[in-house]
């Protein structure tokens, strides 16, 4: 800790020259600096052995009608435990470029493209500035986020085509995949190239699925995100409208009634619980064993229907909203939670104790897609793919939120970065899901479930939030603008950061391996592409 | 062995066991009902996905756990288009997938049903008017068939299915 500081001070002292100005909101370091300065600045950070830092993301605002330019913001977690450092720079009048950091820092590589194509800000020095979210058809010039494009604007169809990377070589073809694919999945196009079985490289081309979401949140008043949070990715519904209901409720100043924090932890711990014993079962069944689809399957849909009989929905849609939750739970509900969990408990261990004594099932597992440390800390890597990859990373124990800072959780982390890994961190956290689970029924405090607020958040002021949803880290940056309405709403799922780490994770692995490696992964398409 | 054995055995059978679908029943046209003499009482669905938030995804694979087990009624998942009798779409059917959503009507061979899944294929629910989208469904491909909810449970798309099988 005491070096840490030091290095603070180091860097403050260092970098006096170069910082505009300095602020604290939320709790949060942010140093305004000149535009030049950023790609000097980024690296100290990450390269400085007492800061340690990974940049968590980036991303821009116009600021317009409020000032005349645009805004990119970083943020940089340093340190294992996520202390936050955000860096800000303006472009303004004509100008259109800022120093790109992508050619040092990897995980910058999608977030310079995404700005480039939302706002038409371009990173000077990018070494692949092709399309990412817009795809070849739509006409040039669209910058769905610039405050001068209409939200309903009709887009004329254009004749244009993607360049792939290609390898070229004797022996070398490529396999084009999707966007459609077998099966009930979402669309994505994944392009093999492979000479002979192994993959020699994979691109991933998105954003098929891209609804405008973020444009979307601008008509919205601050009060009224939450549907629409809850539909960035459906099978996090949960993990995303709170993170959002943090980001407003810190925003207007709101103390959330300690009754409805410990049920948030609950019904995130239920979340987690229903996607992770899906994986388990759909990970072994891409190793074709079967049984663990079906058990695990059933046990997934036991969770889902507790979530209809508590809330009226299986996916715990309307839950959540500014200042607190919109149902209690009785002590019957809480009495029948907690039968549930145990049941489930046992019927879990007795299955993952068959799972891991079948020796079959192992050698699938073992050794596939692999995940080297390195390749997950220079991409920001998050969640149960990250710990699986031995970083130590969770938002639950790291800025802790709703109860979390008094259940005193395990965090699982394992070394080797295989499937069997990412299996493994999933089995850990399903028990301890289920302790917490339980642990809240008997210790839930007393009190309302939720606060209102007459606080009005005064335009261009902002937040950060960040959730350790099921698949690892959410983050959502909110600024407020007039008469209480959004003006920027940056959406940050954790399949944004894996989905490019996953391109290095099946290098040298045959294509038939391909599906279970994506499924440990398991990410989302919606939630990337919003 | 014997442990894999010994837990299916206690397990017993849990196909069946969950809450009956509450939803009306569809009404299905006499044309359709036509149409549907055609595949007896089996049904091959490809599901394609247009845009949405992936709720409709994971209530179509509930369909196929063994708690619902859909199989029982002779419904079937397709891997590719070629093999389907029908398509189920979900999503408001975004700007970049509105080609590959026709694509796959064309690779689908005659006849075929296409069912909207959810409100977002119905009406774009609250992706409407924005200019990422081109939906709803209707508007590209025709419609033989919706099912409102967002997402609709799993008992109720089993529900709709049926009807629209005639088991119903
Ligand atoms: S209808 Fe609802 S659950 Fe289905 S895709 Fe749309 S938002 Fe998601």
């Amino acid at each position: 800790m005491a070096e840490f500081r030091e290095a603070l001070e180091e860097f403050s002292r260092r970098f006096k020259n170069l910082i505009l100005s300095r602020e604290m909101v939320t709790g949060i370091p942010v140093y305004h600096i000149g535009k030049e300065s950023l790609p000097e600045i980024a690296l100290y950070l990450i390269h400085h052995p007492n800061l340690a830092g990974t940049l968590s993301m980036e991303w821009a605002a116009d600021l317009r009608p409020m000032k005349e330019s645009y805004r990119i913001y970083t943020l940089f977690s340093l340190m294992k435990k996520g202390f936050w450092m955000i860096l800000t720079l303006d472009i303004s009048g004509k100008e259109r470029l800022y120093p790109s950091i992508t050619p040092r820092i990897h995980g910058a590589k999608w977030y310079e493209r995404e700005i480039r194509d939302m706002f038409g800000l371009i990173a000077d020095g990018h070494p692949d500035l092709r399309r990412l979210v817009r795809h070849e058809h739509w006409p040039k010039g669209t910058h769905p986020l610039k405050k001068d494009f209409t939200w309903n604007t009709t887009l004329e169809q254009k004749d244009g085509t993607y360049l792939y990377r290609h390898i070229e070589g004797e022996g070398v073809f490529e396999v084009p995949v999707g966007p459609i694919h077998a099966g009930i999945i979402e669309p994505g196009h994944f392009r093999f190239s492979v000479a002979g079985e192994p993959i020699m490289q994979l691109e991933i081309r998105l954003f098929w699925k891209h609804r405008g979401i973020e444009k979307l949140f601008e008509n919205l008043h601050l009060l009224n995100g939450v549907p629409l949070a809850e539909k960035v990715s459906g099978d996090t519904t949960y993990g995303h409208s709170l993170c959002y209901c943090q980001a407003v409720e810190s925003l207007l100043a709101l103390d959330v009634p300690l009754r409805a924090q410990y049920l948030r932890s609950l019904f995130l711990e239920m979340e987690r619980l229903h996607n992770h014993l899906g994986d388990i079962g759909a990970i072994c069944n891409d190793a074709a064993y079967a049984l663990a689809l079906a058990h695990c399957g059933r046990m997934k849909e036991q969770v889902m229907q507790l979530n209809d009989r508590l809330a009226g929905h299986r996916f715990l849609r309307g839950v959540n909203r500014i200042g607190g939750v919109t149902l209690d739970l009785e002590e019957a509900q809480l009495e029948g939670i907690v039968s549930v969990m145990s049941e489930i408990e046992k019927d879990f261990r007795e299955l993952s104790n068959i799972l891991f004594v079948n020796a079959s099932l192992t050698d699938r597992l073992e050794t596939t897609g692999l995940l080297k440390e390195r390749t997950a800390r220079d991409h920001g890597a998050v969640g149960v793919v990250a710990r699986a990859s031995n970083i130590d990373r969770d938002v639950r124990r790291d800025h802790p939120f709703a109860a979390y800072g008094k259940l005193n959780i395990k965090i699982p982390v394992f070394q080797y970065g295989d499937v069997r890994a990412r299996v493994r961190v999933r089995i850990e956290e399903t028990f301890e899901s289920l302790s917490i689970i339980q642990r809240i029924c008997q210790e839930l405090p007393g009190g309302s479930v939720t606060v209102d607020s007459n606080k009005e958040a005064s335009p261009g002021e902002w937040s950060l939030s960040a959730v350790e949803g099921w698949r690892g880290e959410i983050l959502y940056f909110v600024m407020a603008g007039e008469n209480g309405m959004i003006h920027r709403c940056k959406v940050r799922d954790p399949s944004f950061v894996n989905w490019p780490a996953l391109q290095y994770a099946v290098l040298g692995n045959i294509v038939p391996d391909f599906p279970v490696i994506n499924k440990s992964f398991n990410l989302s398409y919606s939630g990337n592409d919003l | 062995m014997f442990r894999i054995i010994k837990k299916s055995l206690r397990k017993g059978i849990v196909t069946g066991t969950y809450p009956e679908s509450g939803m009306p029943a569809p009404e299905i046209s006499d044309p359709l009902k036509k149409k549907m003499k055609l595949f007896k009482r089996s049904l091959t669905i490809r599901e394609v996905d247009t845009g949405s938030c992936n709720g409709c995804e994971m209530e179509m694979n509930a369909l196929i756990n063994s708690i619902y087990d859909a199989e029982r009624f002779g419904i079937q998942i397709a891997a590719s288009p070629r093999h389907a009798d029908a398509l189920v779409v979900t999503g408001p059917v975004t700007v970049n997938m509105q080609s590959a959503l026709k694509n796959v009507y064309r690779m689908t061979p005659d006849p075929k049903v296409v069912v909207a899944l959810g409100d977002c294929a119905m009406n774009c629910g609250m992706f409407k008017g924005c200019y990422a989208v081109t939906g709803p469904v209707h508007k590209h491909i025709p419609v033989d068939l919706s099912i409102p909810g967002c997402p609709p449970r799993p008992s109720e798309i089993l529900e709709s299915l049926r009807t629209l099988l005639g088991q119903k």
